[in-house]
């Protein structure tokens, strides 16, 4: 935090998201929409007020409790890909599966890979693909648990336009497939169209 | 080089906090072999200090067997001052009633001891009044050990031989305590007069004696040397002189000292595996400022210099603080050090050893810095465009190569140079590449092998193992510099262990098989029958070997000076023991000439050892002239015989027929083998019948053979140590520059639903695997390092060692573990959120 003090990010938002329902959030570079999925995903904390998913309060539970149900319910895309960089495309693939304790975590993996057009790439490293091809595994790993909540922070930022309209229909045809809900964090106002709702957020406050 | 010096200073403007790992690395290896060095000299210069002390006069003229005659003893006091006798020699020091025993070296003085220093007594009594009569008995001086083994108190009564003496004092230190060999037992001093009535010194025993000399200030001690030998020739007189006064322990000394400095560089070569992992991590983080900078129109040059800069003034902060350290050690520890050493140490700085680390650490800094900073020169300014590939990839050119290659052949010159055992450098020196490119090896097999294992059906279903697995198989060089910096100190850990468990396993292995139990000396003739038939009918018994016992010198071969012919061969170095018998031994093997006649009285003969009559160059018929009490012999060479040294059974250089030595003094040899719930028994009844002779118990000597092994291998294992403190060191640089990476993969599994205790287990399996790795590879590299020395140094069998093999992996895995459980914590602790945000 340092010596500026703590920063309210988000203030006074109430906001309700539909089971399979997509949602695009849209704003402004620090308007908070990112803080806001990391909320969702119990992978940030807030000071107060209420953040519950598929009827179960985030609040209360501690570290290894939200990983769980992550790990049982939720998938996530960044922006950065976040891929293990020590772990080959397959092994990144399968370990939400493994951390499941599937048995079949390796062939599901395989098979997902297939499903993004990656299947002849699965043992190469992160380092060894393209940002686009990165993008398709993380995509591949936060659907291989067929999650019913799919969180994307901004999943076409680093990528050039082509590469990042062709992630978009994959991102949008694992939900189309699965029937998860999708929250979708985006600056670009034509992905945010295809989503069931747009949400505006500025300064914090919803703005629409 | 001023544009090199000026972006050098700004460059280090933000602090050292990178190079901790190189500095500590630089530090310690620097400061253990400054401080070995030091502690080395420090006590070769105490030797010489005090020279005279050790030695207990400026000079000393040993003849062995006999008293010097009146005309030698007319000779000495024409050269000295002064000349004290002191006859020394093995002996049992029995209670009056017979009850208990034990072995001791006797010392026998006469007033004029100690012509040097100070005996220190406790109680603190002088000492012509603890040597003195008293109540009738004369006095005795015990070492303390003695009077513990035989449970007596001051007053009491001690017998040697057949005279009883007055125990009036423990002997905490005498001032010549250290300028001996290796004797038997602990010392007892007693004046020569007061043996008189004891049987003990009479001819044919086994005894020296001493004549220690107080010269005139300013005498040339060489002139005096070789004066001494011509005018005593026909004593075989042997000359020490304060120059060097103790001259086995200084040896001892400076070979230790040597071999620690060895360990030393291999401390310092795994602190070099530390340096070039900083400087490359360094280079790496400078991928884009170098980039920036030749595309500004710095020249590849510049940028060399630069960064040779910045590694140069570390390299001096280092080298400093590792001088400082190296010299602080041996003043702090001091006490220590001279209150475990038997001789004086002059602690203080020393500048020779200080000066010798300083170069090792100059050479070793370049050597490892030299290859990161050289590819350094592969930075292309594209770098800045694309992707980081364009980075200090590689090899250098080949100019730096070469440079390198020069480097490592200095430093190891240097060692050679150095150690004063070039032979023993260079083998190191090829023992450490060879345990680098095993190490190396090894790291790489075993990121194949996780790589491969982690795909395997065995890391299926088990996510924490497959997660380990795959981290130390993926990309990184996390297993390479595990295995290399930790393997090193623990192979040499390991080698100790098993060559230190072999030989403490042979002896007790191989002992009962073929070494006697007791060898009995200063037999009188008439005693070896009834010694012969009371120890024969003794079931417990099960064989005793006997022989008639005389010591010699061997003069001349062929009517030329022995040493003229021989050179230093052992043989005619000193004197050699002698017997004499009409039938060849049992057991005993003639590999050419013929064995007399049982009843052959003619010109004198000798039978002598075949594989030292090879070295010699010696041939049957040639003749060889022996000096026996002064009286010269000279036979022929009639037969070479094969003996076994090893067996510590009892074996004789020269057999010469029985009517050659008719008439000689002398006594009897035996040697005794018993069961060894038996031998308590033996010595007891065997010594109480007949106080003069001596047993010498081999299990005793061999054990205090054998602690001094121990204390060798303690010695190299603080060395080794070091080297694995070392080792320690880069770990934890790695474990500490990994935290990055940790934090990153911990947020992430977080992400994908990885329980905090699951992502510890992963962190935990992955520092095993690579302890594990090392150790293994150190059991490896120790256990073929313990069979060469077994083998090829020691000659005994070699038997690998599994419990200080498992102590070595376990010691592998406890590190690495602690290493990056301690670097795991923040990693753990750390939001994913904000770890991954940060990474947007």
């Amino acid at each position: 935090m340092g010596n500026a003090g703590p920063v309210d990010i988000l203030r006074g938002i109430s906001l309700s998201v539909g089971r399979g329902e997509t949602v695009g959030l849209t704003g402004p570079s620090g308007s908070g929409k990112s803080s806001l999925l990391m909320l969702m995903g119990g992978l940030e904390r807030a000071t107060s007020g209420r953040v519950a998913a598929l009827g179960r309060d985030l609040g209360p539970m501690d570290e290894d409790a939200l990983a769980r149900f992550r790990r049982d319910h939720m998938g996530v895309v960044f922006q950065s890909f976040h891929l293990i960089p020590t772990m080959t495309a397959i092994e990144n693939v399968a370990t939400p599966l493994e951390l499941a304790g599937a048995p079949d975590a390796f062939a599901r993996a395989e098979a997902e890979l297939a499903a993004v057009g990656l299947g002849h790439r699965s043992g190469h490293y992160p380092a060894q693909m393209s940002g686009g091809e990165q993008q398709r595994v993380a995509l591949a790993r936060a659907a291989v648990t067929r999650p019913e909540i799919l969180l994307a922070d901004e999943p076409t930022g680093n990528l050039d336009g082509s590469t990042g309209q062709a992630i978009m229909d994959l991102l949008f045809g694992l939900r189309d497939r699965h029937g998860a809900t999708l929250v979708l964090v985006t600056h670009a106002p034509e992905l945010a169209e295809r989503c069931d709702r747009v949400i505006r957020i500025e300064d914090g406050l919803l703005a629409a | 080089m001023n544009v090199a010096w000026r972006i050098a200073r700004r460059e280090l403007r933000g602090g050292l906090t990178g190079f901790r790992v190189f500095l500590a690395c630089l530090a310690l290896g620097v400061a253990a072999i400054a401080a070995v060095g030091s502690v080395r000299e420090s006590i070769e210069a105490g030797i010489s200090e005090q020279g005279a002390v050790i030695l207990g006069g400026d000079a000393s003229v040993e003849l062995t067997y006999r008293r010097a005659s009146e005309a030698d003893l007319a000779y000495l006091k024409s050269i000295a001052d002064e000349v004290g006798e002191v006859i020394d020699f093995r002996s049992m020091a029995t209670l009056p009633d017979g009850s208990d025993r034990a072995l001791t070296q006797v010392k026998a003085v006469d007033g004029a001891w100690p012509i040097y220093g100070e005996a220190v007594l406790d109680p603190a009594i002088p000492l012509d009044q603890a040597l003195g009569n008293q109540d009738g008995l004369p006095g005795a001086v015990l070492d303390p050990l003695l009077i513990d083994r035989l449970e007596l108190s001051i007053g009491d009564t001690v017998r040697l031989g057949t005279q009883d003496f007055r125990v009036s004092a423990a002997l905490v230190r005498a001032p010549d305590s250290a300028g001996g060999g290796f004797d038997f037992g602990p010392p007892t001093l007693v004046l020569t007069e007061a043996l008189a009535g004891s049987g003990l010194i009479s001819e044919g025993t086994l005894f020296d004696s001493e004549y220690r000399l107080r010269l005139p200030p300013g005498s040339d001690l060489a002139a005096l040397k070789s004066a001494t030998e011509t005018a005593m020739e026909g004593s075989a007189p042997r000359w020490r002189d304060a120059r060097d006064g103790a001259p086995g322990v200084s040896e001892f000394v400076d070979r230790l000292g040597s071999f620690l400095v060895l360990v030393g560089l291999a401390g310092l070569a795994v602190g070099g595996v530390g340096i070039s992992a900083a400087v490359r991590a360094y280079l790496e983080t400078k991928t884009e400022v170098i980039a920036t900078l030749k595309t500004l129109g710095a020249s590849r040059r510049t940028i060399m210099a630069t960064y040779a800069i910045q590694i140069g003034v570390l390299t001096a902060i280092g080298l400093v603080a590792g001088l400082i350290l190296g010299a602080l050690i041996p003043l702090v520890a001091g006490p220590i050090i001279t209150a475990n050493l038997p001789i004086p140490a002059d602690i203080a700085i020393r500048p020779g050893p200080l000066a010798e680390a300083a170069l090792y650490g100059i050479i070793a800094a370049a050597l490892f810095t030299l290859w990161p900073l050289a590819r350094s020169e592969n930075i292309r300014a594209a770098a800045l465009f694309r992707d980081a590939s364009l980075g200090a990839e590689g090899w250098p050119r080949p100019f730096w190569i070469v440079v390198t290659l020069a480097l490592a052949a200095l430093l190891v010159g240097t060692a050679a140079l150095f150690s004063g055992m070039a032979e023993i450098a260079l083998w190191s020196a090829f023992g450490i590449v060879v345990a680098f490119v095993l190490l190396v090896s090894a790291g790489r097999a075993t990121r194949a092998l996780s790589r491969r294992l982690a795909r395997s059906g065995l890391a299926r279903g088990r996510p924490s193992l497959r997660m380990a697995l795959a981290s130390v198989g993926g990309p990184g060089n996390e297993a390479a510099s595990v295995v290399l910096s930790l393997g090193l100190g623990l192979s040499v850990l390991a080698a100790v262990g098993q060559v230190d468990n072999n030989l403490r396993g042979a002896i007790a292995r191989d002992l009962p098989d073929i070494a006697p139990s007791f060898f009995v000396v200063d037999i009188q003739p008439d005693q070896i029958d009834p010694i012969r038939e009371r120890v024969e009918t003794d079931p417990a018994v099960s064989r005793m070997d006997a022989a008639p016992m005389l010591r010699g010198i061997i003069t001349r071969i062929n009517d030329r000076p022995a040493r003229e012919v021989a050179g230093d061969h052992w043989v005619v170095t000193g004197d050699r023991g002698i017997t004499y018998a009409a039938d060849l031994p049992p057991r005993t093997k003639i590999t050419e000439g013929d064995w007399w006649a049982e009843d052959y009285d003619g010109p004198p003969q000798i039978s002598f050892v075949a594989e030292e009559a090879a070295e010699i160059g010696l041939s049957i018929g040639d003749t060889m002239t022996i000096n026996i009490l002064g009286r010269e012999i000279t036979a022929t060479l009639a037969s070479f015989r094969d003996v076994d040294f090893s067996s510590a059974a009892m074996n004789f250089t020269i057999t010469m027929n029985p009517s050659a030595l008719a008439g000689a003094p002398h006594s009897w040899l035996a040697t005794i083998y018993a069961e060894p719930e038996a031998e308590a028994e033996l010595l007891r009844d065997i010594s109480r019948t007949y106080p003069n002779i001596t047993m010498i118990s081999v299990r005793d000597a061999i054990g205090r053979a054998t602690d001094l092994m121990g204390t060798i291998a303690a010695a190299i294992t603080y060395g080794a140590l070091i080297t694995l403190a070392t080792g320690g060191v880069v770990l934890i640089g790695a474990a500490a520059a990994g935290v990055r990476a940790r934090t990153y993969e911990a947020a992430i599994l977080k992400t994908l639903g990885a329980s905090r205790a699951r992502i510890l287990a992963n962190f935990a399996l992955r520092s095993a695997i690579l302890g594990a790795a090392a150790g293994i590879v150190a059991v490896f590299a120790g256990g073929m390092a313990g069979w060469a020395v077994s083998t090829f140094v020691m000659r005994t069998s070699f038997v690998f060692e599994p419990v200080s093999a498992i102590a070595i992996v376990s010691g592998g895995i406890a590190l690495t573990l602690a290493a990056n459980l301690a670097f795991s914590l923040r990693p753990l602790a750390a939001r994913p959120a904000q770890v991954l945000r940060a990474r947007e």
